[in-house]
């Protein structure tokens, strides 16, 4: 099967919007295909392959070299595409002249296992003539898919949701269970495509993978109508969602994300294997402060995440906790599907069990989330308010008759997240956008006032909609000062409240402060610069907080 | 060396002027005199006192507009002087009649490259090669990502994206003067065999064609009642205009696509709402301007419509060609 296939399939998924056009096609691609090519399109479009082989500006730099090409012209032509890969792909289709007449006719599979793990293994002067004879002997067609894998930057919309009910509708199988069979590290090979298509269900082998997870919406006011009886409350952490398995005396540790992190956190896989019973646990991973009782910030849990084997030491500084939010199976009964107020009663039984009978103490890195008990919704409400006090991000509120099913279901779970913080500041910088915003400029920076000077305070990309970018697209091209390579600075006249996380002092940026998870949520048209916040303000909300 | 003020064409007001004849090229304002390169209208404004163009674009502007405007009509090569200025049209093989413009005066070859496209296209003359001492062109894709595939082989890919989805209605969005015609003769000459439909403003422009000439297919002219399941597995011709907004509404179970030189950057396609993008342009690709400016053998080169820096540092640069800049 040729990598011309994966191209045209990828031409497709591309350029339809209906979901059910995007299953059908993969339908019939996985029909018309062998299974190996198969289980590669399964990795390459859910995800799994951003694997770097060479950087975008390592290809742009060949192909300047190979054909002689000024490289500020690729640059200039990189603004209006604002990809790499594709930019070169572009260029390459006016290099037809050095074009070999025998094209290769590359499977999928080969080009992922063999050709592009090779290129590695070369030195730099034998890789880029391999990328050379590449470009200048794979139909043209696969260009763009070529170089996207090469920089790791192979995307397409289309959702891992979209994957498994194409092979559902394949085999007619439920897509809880191919969703359970794609969960971890799927490896491309004959047999994890036969497995993922197995009509033979066979829970042995499910034994080390996670169930797929069941997340809240956000909150809608409909909820507002109901007692408050009904429904569980509980904090809403900031940390890493996971599961934690044990099954036939093995421990796994599984992200959202589909990653077993069991290398990260040794410590826990360590202390919950001497625990009798076999269980799947859902819960949060955090640093936890252990003398208030609280999750330290999440950028200390950042220290953790990338570090494989950390030492005692780094143990030490960044203890860690898993606290559990619900029970989904217990010594191989699944009990996803009774009810949660019953799960949370077998939860409390199964922890004061292993608290007692565990030979190691469990508490200094195992606990179950405590519940909150609001009389009414006010009340609740003052809960949320006071979130920020424990560290946590609002409530998680949950239906007590609910099962767990998978996905983001709508009508049994809900965050109820507290306000954001919020500043008035004013436009100063902006650089162009890359990808679906190429040719825009998407990305601002803002200011607070400091005396009579702007100082740069966050820099934000989202939340304008379409028309508003393009208008202050326009606005932007009007009003620069100065252009410094992709960047401009701006008449300082436009105000937009940005909303935040967090806020804290900060010795690297010239504010004295950084804020988490800017993003703009209104474009103050109505305020002058005069009337936007200043650095003041900013410290002043910080001290409020804290 | 003459100072910009010499120049006989120059840029006044956002538009070309030769001041001694005093003509303007394609004028966004009325004036007194106006050379039309072709039919599109933003190179036409009312309010002229006298338009000068091919017998073609006249034709073409009187079925846009109407029969109340005064147009005096030349063939292609054929010389006309207005205060001792050589003028004549040539063609540009952007859309049927469009034109260059050569102005000879005390020897000096200036040309105006109008809207040109070198690639095949049979519904409007090729592309003439020119010589000329000044030449002034545009260079609306002047980057080199613009690489233009053959015609035939877009048109290929149009019928196959029809033929692919035959319980689907085919909505293709294209300009209603030059692209839809050219995409109607190349399509006429696929595998595709259905039904096509244009709207109204594509239908006049086919009819007007055909009484030039130009061999376009039959197409039926869309009604906006018309039953859907008669609709089925054929392509509708639409101008963009009508793709924001609610006409859209009159149809179900569609797919879009617009055919324009732009839809070669992802970015752009995505962005523009249409679920597919055909690359097909009547303007010249980054290559076709670089020919048109070394087969010109033109000393000097102006650019307009379009960003001209990177083509003129390239030119500078790799060609050793002098490109000069209008004062603005």
């Amino acid at each position: 099967m040729s990598l011309k296939k994966f191209s045209e399939l990828f031409g497709d998924l591309d350029s339809i919007n209906s979901t059910n056009n995007k299953i059908e096609i993969l339908k019939n691609y996985f029909l018309s295909n062998d299974p190996i090519d198969n289980s590669w399109a399964i990795y390459l479009l859910t995800g799994k392959s951003n694997k770097r082989f060479i950087s975008g500006r390592y290809l742009k730099n060949l192909f300047s070299q190979i054909y002689e090409y000024p490289q500020w012209l690729i640059d200039t032509c990189y603004l209006k595409v604002g990809d790499s890969a594709e930019v070169i792909t572009l260029l390459l289709k006016n290099k037809t002249n050095f074009r070999k007449k025998e094209l290769s006719n590359i499977s999928l599979n080969e080009l992922l296992s063999e050709t592009i793990p090779a290129l590695s293994k070369l030195n730099e002067e034998e890789k880029n003539l391999e990328i050379k004879n590449l470009w200048e002997t794979l139909p043209e067609d696969n260009h763009l898919i070529f170089n996207k894998i090469l920089t790791g930057t192979f995307r397409v919309g289309v959702s891992i949701g979209l994957i498994i009910k194409s092979i559902s509708k394949l085999i007619n199988i439920d897509e809880e269970i191919i969703s359970h069979r794609l969960m971890g590290n799927f490896k491309p090979s004959i047999d994890s495509y036969k497995f993922l298509i197995n009509k033979n269900i066979n829970l042995q082998e499910l034994n080390s993978k996670p169930f797929p997870f069941l997340l809240a919406n956000a909150i809608e006011d409909k909820i507002f109508k109901n007692s408050i009886n009904d429904f569980q409350f509980e904090w809403k952490y900031d940390g890493i969602r996971m599961q934690l398995i044990k099954r036939s005396g093995s421990v796994s540790l599984w992200t959202r994300g589909q990653e077993l992190v069991n290398e990260s956190f040794p410590e826990l896989v360590e202390k919950m294997s001497h625990i009798k019973d076999d269980f799947v646990l859902d819960g949060e991973l955090l640093v936890w402060n252990f003398k208030e009782e609280i999750a330290f910030d999440f950028s200390l849990l950042q220290k953790r995440i990338n570090r494989k084997s950390p030492t005692r030491s780094i143990q030490i500084k960044y203890p860690i906790i898993f606290i559990a939010y619900d029970l989904l199976e217990i010594n191989g009964r699944d009990i996803r599907e009774i009810k949660l107020e019953n799960r949370r009663i077998e939860l409390e039984k199964y922890f004061s069990k292993w608290q007692i009978k565990t030979e190691n103490n469990i508490s200094d890195i195992f606990k179950i989330c405590d519940l909150i008990f609001p009389k009414d919704w006010p009340d609740a409400l003052n809960y949320k308010e006071k979130s920020r006090e424990n560290n946590t991000e609002g409530l998680i509120i949950k239906k007590k008759t609910s099962i767990y099913s998978s996905g983001r279901k709508k009508g049994i779970w809900w965050k109820y997240k507290v306000d954001p913080m919020q500043l008035d500041a004013v436009l100063i910088y902006a650089k162009g956008g890359s990808g679906r915003r190429a040719g825009l400029y998407t990305d601002y920076s803002f200011a607070l006032w400091k005396d009579k000077e702007l100082i740069k305070f966050a820099s934000a990309y989202s939340g304008l909609t379409n028309i508003e970018i393009k208008e202050l697209d326009k606005w932007i091209r009007k009003n620069t000062i100065e252009k410094f390579g992709p960047v401009r600075s701006l008449k300082p006249e436009m105000v937009f409240e940005i909303s935040f996380e967090k806020i804290q002092i900060s010795k690297r940026h010239k504010s004295g402060i950084a804020v988490r998870f800017p993003r703009i949520t209104k474009w103050r048209k109505d305020k002058k610069i005069n009337d936007a916040d200043s650095l003041e303000n900013a410290y002043e909300l910080m001290k409020k907080i804290s | 060396m003459r100072t910009k003020q010499e120049y006989l064409i120059s840029y006044k007001d956002g538009n070309l002027y030769c001041k001694l004849a005093d003509i303007w090229i394609d004028p966004s304002k009325p004036v007194k005199k106006a050379l039309i390169t072709h039919a599109h209208f933003d190179h036409f404004t009312f309010g002229c006192e006298e338009y000068i163009s091919t017998k073609e674009t006249a034709i073409l502007l009187k079925e846009r507009v109407g029969d109340n405007i005064k147009i005096k009509t030349f063939e292609y090569g054929e010389e006309f002087k207005i205060n001792g200025i050589n003028i004549s049209f040539h063609p540009s093989g952007h859309i049927l009649g469009s034109s260059q413009i050569r102005f000879i005066f005390a020897e000096e070859k200036w040309l105006i490259s109008g809207d040109f496209k070198l690639q095949k296209d049979q519904t409007c003359k090729q592309y003439e090669i020119v010589k000329t001492d000044y030449l002034i062109s545009e260079c609306t894709f002047g980057l080199p990502i613009f690489k233009w595939d053959e015609s035939s082989k877009i048109a290929n890919d149009i019928s196959k994206w029809i033929t692919n989805s035959p319980e689907k209605t085919s909505l293709l969005f294209c300009y209603s003067l030059g692209k839809a015609q050219r995409l109607l003769n190349e399509i006429s000459q696929t595998n595709f065999k259905g039904n096509i439909y244009s709207h109204g403003s594509i239908h006049k422009m086919n009819n007007t064609y055909r009484e030039l000439g130009i061999d376009i297919k039959d197409t039926i002219k869309i009604e906006n009642k018309k039953k859907i399941d008669e609709l089925k597995g054929s392509l509708i011709l639409l101008p963009p205009s009508l793709s924001k907004g609610s006409y859209l509404k009159n149809y179900k179970n569609i797919q879009t696509a617009f055919a324009s030189g732009w839809m070669s950057i992802r970015a752009l396609r995505k962005r523009s709402g249409y679920d597919k993008g055909f690359v097909i342009s009547d303007h010249a690709d980054w290559d076709g301007i670089l020919e048109v400016v070394k087969k010109s053998e033109a000393k000097n080169v102006f650019f307009h419509h379009g960003d001209s820096e990177a083509l003129s540092k390239y030119l500078v640069e790799k060609e050793s060609i002098n490109v000069l800049f209008f004062g603005k």
